[in-house]
């Protein structure tokens, strides 16, 4: 705000003030558009803007919904008139971003014809009285042969000290300059090259990107996205269609303590095994949590599941009725079967982790393992079919179908593994992320060239002061680190003398 | 200078070997990092192979931590008005001491972290997960460790420099108040929420924990500067006293000056469970006279305020007198409150009598809401109703309530951080001129300045980065405007400012050093007040 009517003022005040003052508007706007104070300003526009948004409670986080009924009507129309709810995504944050990528790209082309300079037209001479005002000054006598030989030395001590030298001749004076590190000098506009790439690349996301949910059951084929905006509190669901089909065909939790629940606490990671069927191609695919699997563009997440307690597979132990038998153990997966030595074949259909009779019918009465169940399908070689229930042996509570026979048999459940009932994946499809990658590669290459390096230069006259002795002045500056410069310069002046 | 092309060059690059000596200074320099660094890393090994039971705790060794820094701040500080090798000498072997034990600390947690999960794993014949899982950057104590850790480390890679060694009585004061209040929050080791088991963790907050020493350092440096330039002390001080009236006003929701609590300042209760852990309720109770500490702490400082700007708007030198004695005074009030605050906290027993009654019906509210009552349901019963269930609770639980120093990290924190600034201000203006002439040339604090602040925008850049690539790879989205992402960015964004007001004309000097502070105050805001009062991905840590 100040900036812009600072500069203005200024303006009318310089010396050119009249000259200026018939500059037409569009030199003048493209003139605060490319100035460094403009630029800053904006940083501090996008940095408040940002404040906002972390101060109000924006659309999409959890329990917005409660945090908009607490507010005041007036504060809801003001917030919500000003798009402060969804601030990040309103168009007066876009056009913050967007002018500052234009103040980067003015404000480069103002500079860098500048910076070019040291490229194009390196300073190779400089006036005694300037070298002494440099920041690392020195001066020396040496005795030698001529001022060319003199110079030649101080080149060979610049060489040493990691610094490229040139010397030059001009009115009868000898010059050397040596520089190091002059591409630093550039660091600044390819840093700024970054950030525009990263930009660009957080735009190609925000435009034709797609982030949606998809819950598998195991068995279960789905090709449907459900992706979630938020109308202030109101989630509105989408719904988008993938190119291909996916089918689950297993689910897993590993789980630290196996004793306890499958809550993400107890969770070490989540493994959902999926097919994807896309026209005659079929792909099966492992997603893991931090693993995801990545077809066609889209990304495969672990986001989230359903804690509805399931067993992945189930150990049953089958003790025939009949007195003297040897019991049998069989371990058999979510809807599979396992055949009996006698031929009799049990399938495991489903399973309640709280099991209860509503009826006839069985249910679960929470989704936490309190009274585990599985639900078998038994089929006696003779055909005849039976319905089981299989109880662990320390049935809590022990209705009438703990222990019953059923088919000749006792079942008991010995073990199973516990999984939640589903997962949910988060799918994204995001053209932007590679162009932001790349952003990222070259902001931290080019942060790391432009602070820990530095543009170095040094000078030195050497004259004649007659006797064969010759006076040097040096003097020199780095666009930053000025310590280890300070350090290099000592070392140099050190090497010179000891060369004498 | 456009016939400068013209010369004629006769030899653009010698043909000389590069001279390979070595400078034998700079191992020196740096042995004291490396032998704190190496001494930790030999305590952690050793602590591998060491039972748990006989080994120096992680909290003994933080307290150790908080030693040694505080001493070496003394050392720093005391060479800063009468200088002399000696305090140093033994302020800069202090220091190493301090980075030692803080980063040896934070390694046992490491080993301690695998240790507690070693036993439920390996009893049921589960295979261990990577030991990368227990680098202890799961909490905020964890992080502070480290930020301290990267405070220290900074200091000490800086103050090989003679000229530079001012820095420590500042920084290390600093980075022993970041233990302070880790020491707040609680030492626990807690489980990792499993998408946090990814290899970037320790890449991401290892970043974070470095670039916030760097960005602590340059924060310091930046003070100094502002010394040096000549910013009057009572113009500090005028800062300084707002930001702690800003935090006495708005602690305990506005507690100490609403007209229905006036004067007391209440901690939050937490119940007791069977399993023998704290559960934290929605209510707090009045810790006997700290609330009054508060209020004359406030009073005494607007005071301050009112007096300093009147000598600094107007020249008032007796304004000026009664400005440094009301700050002395509300020094000794702000001591007193704080120590009160935390002697009652650890001692206090009859919590539910310190309850205020006013507070039943939320209580109650809370209870049902406990008990899956649903909110329309809970909005239709009385206040009434409400109280009386809030009421019944507190009676029949009564025993059990009890108060922590966790209670409040937060509010804690801001409070003994304001008395920390009030301190500093106070030493500052105690023979402000000695202390101007000691500090190096302003040029040369500024050159240190702007190194500090580039790596602190450059570690928060990588900050960013590597979070950015951790949240794509985990949730499948590089940026999500959570409140640390945006929090952090904002700091960057400072710095950004900070880094272009030195190119911009008439910037350069004293605002860009105020871009500096305020980029730090983001830092600190990102570090503990997101995690503590805004919603989030980071609410964790």
């Amino acid at each position: 705000m100040s900036a812009v009517s600072e500069t203005q003022t200024k303006f009318l005040r310089g010396p050119k003030a009249e000259a200026r003052a018939s500059e037409s508007l569009l030199t003048r706007l493209m003139t605060l558009l490319s100035s460094v104070r403009f630029g800053v300003v904006l940083l501090c526009v996008l940095a408040a803007a940002c404040v906002v948004g972390m101060l109000i409670m924006q659309v999409n986080v959890e329990g917005f919904d409660k945090y908009y009924a607490a507010l005041t009507p007036s504060q809801r129309l003001l917030y919500g008139g000003l798009g402060l709810f969804d601030i990040y995504h309103a168009w007066y944050f876009n056009a913050i971003i967007l002018v500052l990528s234009l103040n980067i790209v003015l404000s480069s082309i103002d500079h860098f014809p500048k910076t070019w300079t040291f490229f194009s037209r390196r300073k190779l001479d400089a006036s005694e009285k300037w070298l002494r005002g440099q920041e690392c000054h020195n001066a020396l006598t040496l005795a030698g042969d001529d001022a060319r030989s003199i110079a030649l030395r101080v080149a060979a001590a610049c060489h040493s000290a990691k610094l490229k030298p040139r010397v030059t001749e001009k009115n009868g004076k000898t010059f050397v300059f040596a520089e190091r590190g002059a591409w630093n000098r550039l660091g600044a506009y390819a840093v700024h090259v970054a950030l525009l790439t990263i930009f660009t690349g957080g735009f190609l996301t925000a435009q034709f990107g797609h982030t949606g949910q998809m819950l598998l059951t195991p068995g279960a084929t789905s090709s449907e996205l459900t992706e979630t905006s938020f109308k202030l509190d109101q989630p509105v669901q989408t719904s988008v269609t993938l190119p291909f089909k996916v089918e689950c065909t297993d689910i897993q939790q590993k789980l630290l303590d196996k004793g306890g629940a499958v809550s993400p606490m107890n969770t070490l990671d989540w493994l959902t095994r999926i097919r994807i069927k896309d026209g005659a191609r079929e792909t099966e695919a492992l997603v893991q949590l931090n693993k995801p699997f990545d077809y066609r563009g889209y990304r495969f997440f672990q986001a989230s599941f359903v804690p509805e307690g399931k067993a992945r597979s189930v150990t049953l132990s089958v003790t025939p009725d009949a007195a003297g038998a040897p019991a049998e153990e069989v371990t058999i997966k979510r809807d599979g079967a396992a055949t009996l030595r006698d031929g009799t074949r049990i399938d495991f259909t489903d399973f309640y982790p709280d099991f209860v009779l509503s009826g006839a019918r069985a249910d679960t009465q929470s989704p936490d393992y309190n009274n585990p169940a599985a639900a078998l399908n038994i089929t006696k070689p003779s055909g005849e079919t039976a319905r089981a229930y299989a109880f662990p042996a320390s049935a809590a509570q022990a209705g009438p179908m703990v222990g019953r026979a059923v088919a000749g048999y006792k079942i008991r459940l010995a073990d199973f593994e516990k999984v939640g009932a589903a997962h949910i994946l988060s799918v994204q499809k995001d053209p932007g992320a590679s162009v932001v990658y790349l952003g990222f590669v070259m902001l931290s290459l080019t942060l790391v060239g432009v602070f820990l390096f530095a543009h170095q230069r040094v000078w030195a006259i050497v004259e004649p002061r007659g006797a064969g002795q010759f006076e040097i002045v040096l003097g020199g500056n780095a666009n930053r680190n000025r310590v280890a410069f300070e350090d290099r310069f000592k070392k140099l002046v050190k090497t010179i003398e000891a060369g004498s | 200078m456009s016939n400068v092309i013209k010369h004629p060059v006769i030899i653009s690059a010698p043909e000389l070997k590069p001279n390979g000596e070595t400078d034998g200074s700079t191992f020196v320099s740096y042995l004291p990092t490396v032998l704190a660094v190496g001494g930790a890393v030999l305590l952690a090994l050793l602590r591998v192979r060491a039972s748990g039971e006989h080994f120096i705790s992680d909290g003994a060794l933080m307290m150790l931590a908080l030693a040694c820094y505080l001493t070496a701040a003394v050392f720093h500080l005391t060479n800063l008005y009468a200088p002399a090798p000696l305090f140093q000498r033994l302020g800069l072997w202090a220091a190493t001491g301090g980075v030692f034990f803080n980063l040896a600390s934070w390694a046992v947690r490491w080993v301690e972290a695998h240790d507690r999960e070693l036993s439920i794993i390996t009893r049921q014949g589960g295979e261990m997960p990577w030991a990368f899982r227990y680098i202890p950057f799961a909490n905020l104590y964890d992080l502070s460790l480290a930020f301290a850790f990267g405070a220290g480390l900074a200091t000490l890679l800086i103050a090989y420099r003679p000229s530079f060694r001012f820095l420590g009585a500042l920084s290390l004061p600093l980075a022993a108040l970041i233990l302070v209040l880790a020491r707040f929050m609680g030492n626990e080791i807690v489980n990792l929420p499993p998408v946090l088991d990814s290899y970037w963790r320790p890449i991401h907050v290892g970043t974070a924990s470095l670039s916030y020493g760097v960005a602590l350092v340059c924060f310091a440096v930046a003070v100094v500067y502002l010394l040096k330039d000549g910013v009057k002390t009572e113009a500090m001080a005028i800062w300084t006293s707002l930001f702690a009236l800003a935090v006495f006003a708005t602690v305990g929701h506005f507690m100490v000056f609403s007209p229905a609590t006036f004067g007391t300042y209440g901690a939050s209760v937490q119940v007791a469970t069977a399993a023998g852990k704290g559960v934290p309720i929605p209510v707090r109770a009045d810790v006997p006279f700290v609330g009054w500490m508060i209020f004359a702490s406030g009073l005494l400082l607007a005071g301050v305020v009112f007096s300093f700007a009147r000598y600094v708007l107007r020249g008032d030198a007796k304004a000026r007198r009664v400005g440094h004695a009301l700050l002395k005074l509300s020094v000794a009030t702000q001591i007193a409150g704080v120590v009160s605050l935390g002697a009652q906290l650890k001692s206090l027993t009859n919590v539910a009598s310190l309850v205020n009654p006013r507070q039943y019906a939320a209580l109650g509210a809370y209870i049902y809401e406990q008990q899956g009552v649903a909110q329309q349901q809970i909005a239709s019963v009385g206040d009434a109703q409400l109280a009386r269930a809030g009421a019944e609770f507190i009676q029949t639980r009564g025993p059990q309530l009890f108060l922590n120093m966790q209670s409040n990290p937060v509010e804690v924190s801001a409070l003994i951080t304001a008395l920390a600034g009030t301190l500093f201000v106070l030493l500052f203006s105690f023979r402000t001129e000695k202390l101007r002439s000691a500090l190096p040339s302003l040029d040369k604090i500024d050159s240190l300045m702007y190194k500090t602040g580039g790596i602190a925008f450059a570690g928060l850049a990588l900050l960013l980065i590597t979070g950015a690539i951790w949240a794509n790879e985990s949730w499948g989205r590089y940026w999500g405007w959570d409140s640390k992402e945006t929090g952090a960015f904002v700091a960057w964004l400072t710095y950004g400012g900070f880094l272009h007001a030195r190119i911009a004309r008439g910037w350069t000097g004293r605002p860009s050093a105020y871009f500096a502070i305020v980029a730090f105050l983001f830092v600190i805001f990102t570090y503990l007040g997101v995690s503590y009062l805004l919603p989030g991905l980071h609410s964790y840590a």
